[in-house]
């Protein structure tokens, strides 16, 4: 079967780190390249922590940092849930690498350029990059074959009552991408909340003991440690939906909507709208992922875990 | 049995037809007065229509008619779910006239005065009658011991995407309720989808032998199609579940939560942005009804409708 490529862009983060180790063990993914951005920390922290990350799980590809700051406005950054580096917890191998010269977006332009297929984009983080791809390289769409991203929430929000990190932190860069015409595939706290690991599954993964299990298992003591204090059964990692709907899609259950970004308002800003009765009369823009096979995703992450036990063989 | 005074403020519909018919027949109740809002069809028609519910089902009680606009935004009506006449086609007697040179809000402070705080207001369309209430009287938050509405939602909106058609409708009206001080008690989208009335039920109710029970019937039929066309089990009777939520909420799933009203975001206007479901909490300031016991609903309204 033919390989996916892909090109992850996120901000890690616990479970953008959990993301990759997810997509780095499939065998349908083709990953081409990493971009860092800037959301649950500074650019400079989610950069380093990007290339902790590829040095843990041995992924040898290019990798370019993102803009400091979002589109428009000031960066948010979120010290509660992910720590002061962005991705506290477990110690990391320092990067193998340099990130490159050149800018994320210049980087994502440059392998949907040289590539034969069309290339997914699986953004985990604020959509600022691929807003900014969107906007200088808009001969480059058909090059596209799905943005699966994990952002927003049809019914609720987390980091204020109405929106949900991700779009808030750039909400503009949101409505670039939601208005682009590309298939989306978005999933929104309505599944992510549900993609609950429970610390009984933590012990799972530890008990795997290679040496990027023990981080993964270590790393979700520490996202819960956030988590249940706000009274999560378990830890919600979000972000690894966003690859599931690639390499699992048949335990996802999917809704297509036309979803909106709301930029405005004083409670508002950073909403996905979406017109569940289609009340608009417009098309669908969206593949909204509602729900989850929990036991199956939990299955799908240990299996990922031990895929680097495996290779050390 | 100490009776609770109620003044009922709506835009006379459909389902506030009902609400009216049924808050008439709750023991509980002491219903001082119908106050009347533009919202689903225009003030003239929603006055005129609950006259004409009042008349039908025999009871002696004023209509005040307030506000024809929201505080300031154009107008939104609803007559292409309700009938041009608001009362789906259904044309009932009218002998009766409001009360003269008394405004709803005014109505309803002389009322509050009178029971010295222990009036509780149920305001199922659009919230202006209840802002305007609150403007012109300083000492309006002490005097109602609460509010109960039907509108807005946590998750949804009906009329946009966002939001519910009364908070849409006036949502400045509805801040000033919602930062009023006087505690709000929503009844939301997320109860009143599942208070609904089905094909078989509305017919139940219809071979009651009494004029109201066949109005019952009679009014709902062409929202029914409507509601069916959506996919919808039947007709949601938002605003007598509202009516009932006052009188009893054992059937009822309630949290207490922060809840402000969005007046400005270019798609969500209208939007009651509720902290239910977020991970960010803040200082609850009203009361969210998520969830009805359907079945002893549906009782529950049969049950006031055979008292006719």
């Amino acid at each position: 079967m033919e390989k996916i490529p892909i090109i992850l862009d996120g901000d890690p983060g616990h479970d953008d780190a959990i993301a990759w180790v997810l997509a780095n063990a499939s065998s349908m993914l083709e990953i081409r390249a990493c971009t860092s951005v800037c959301g649950n920390q500074t650019i400079q922290k989610t950069t380093y922590n990007a290339l902790r990350v590829m040095a843990l799980i041995g992924l040898d590809v290019p990798l370019a940092m993102g803009r400091v700051k979002p589109l428009l406005g000031q960066p948010i950054v979120a010290p509660s849930v992910h720590g002061q580096t962005g991705l506290d917890g477990p110690q990391l191998p320092e990067p193998v690498v340099e990130p490159l010269a050149m800018s994320a977006v210049e980087l994502m332009a440059q392998v949907l350029e040289k590539s034969k297929e069309k290339v997914t984009l699986i953004p985990t983080g604020p959509l600022t990059n691929i807003g900014a791809l969107l906007l200088l390289y808009p001969q480059l769409k058909p090059k596209i074959a799905q943005i699966s991203l994990m952002g927003g929430g049809l019914a609720f929000g987390n980091w204020t009552p109405a929106a949900e990190f991700n779009i808030l932190v750039d909400p503009e860069a949101a409505d670039i991408v939601f208005r682009s015409g590309l298939p989306i595939t978005m999933s929104g706290l309505d599944v992510t909340q549900k993609a609950l690991v429970f610390p009984e599954d933590f012990e799972r993964i530890r008990a795997l003991q290679n040496p990027v299990a023990t981080v993964v298992a270590e790393w979700l003591d520490f996202f819960y440690s956030f988590h249940r204090t706000k009274g999560y059964a378990g830890a919600p990692v979000h972000d690894a939906v966003a690859v599931t709907a690639l390499v699992k899609p048949e335990i996802l259950t999917m809704v297509k909507f036309h979803v909106q970004i709301e930029t405005t308002g004083d409670y508002c800003r950073g909403m996905t709208v979406a017109d569940r009765f289609g009340v608009l009369g417009q098309p669908a823009n969206v593949t909204a992922v509602m729900d989850i096979d929990r036991k199956a995703f939990i299955n799908l992450l240990v299996d990922a875990a031990a895929y680097y036990g495996e290779e050390k063989k | 049995m100490n009776k609770i005074p109620i003044i009922l403020d709506c835009d006379t519909g459909v389902d506030d037809a009902i609400a009216i018919m049924l808050a008439n027949q709750i023991p509980q109740f002491d219903l001082r007065a119908i106050t009347t809002v533009a919202g689903n069809v225009e003030l003239e028609k929603t006055t005129s229509n609950s006259l004409r519910v009042l008349e039908l089902i025999n009871a002696d009680i004023p209509v005040y008619a307030g506000a024809a606009a929201p505080l300031y935004r154009d107008q939104v009506t609803a007559g292409y779910i309700h009938g041009e006449n608001g009362l789906g086609g259904i044309d009932l007697p009218l002998h009766r006239t409001a009360v003269p040179n008394i405004t709803a809000w005014d109505a309803i402070h002389a009322e509050a005065v009178k029971y010295a705080g222990a009036l509780e207001l149920i305001a199922v369309g659009p919230l202006t009658n209840l802002g305007l209430a609150f403007l012109k009287y300083r000492e309006m938050p002490r005097l109602i011991q609460r509010i109960v509405i039907m509108g807005g939602s946590a998750t949804m909106g009906n009329v946009t995407p966002a939001a519910e058609f009364n908070i849409f409708a006036d949502p400045e009206a509805a801040d000033i309720v919602f930062t009023s001080g006087v505690p709000v008690y929503m009844c939301g989208l997320e109860a009143t989808l599942k208070a609904y009335y089905n094909h078989d039920e509305i017919k139940r109710v219809g071979t009651l032998n009494s004029k109201p029970a066949r109005f019952f019937h009679d009014v709902t039929q062409d929202i029914l199609s409507f509601y069916h066309e959506f996919g919808m089990p039947g007709v949601c009777l938002h605003d007598p579940m509202t009516v009932l939520y006052a009188a009893d909420d054992s059937i009822f799933e309630t949290h207490h939560v922060n809840i402000r009203v969005e007046t400005k975001g270019k798609l969500t206007q209208g939007k009651t942005v509720t902290d239910l479901y977020s991970d960010k909490k803040l200082e609850p300031n009203a009361y969210i009804v998520t969830n009805v016991d359907r079945e002893a609903f549906q009782n529950k309204v049969y049950e006031l409708m055979s008292g006719y």
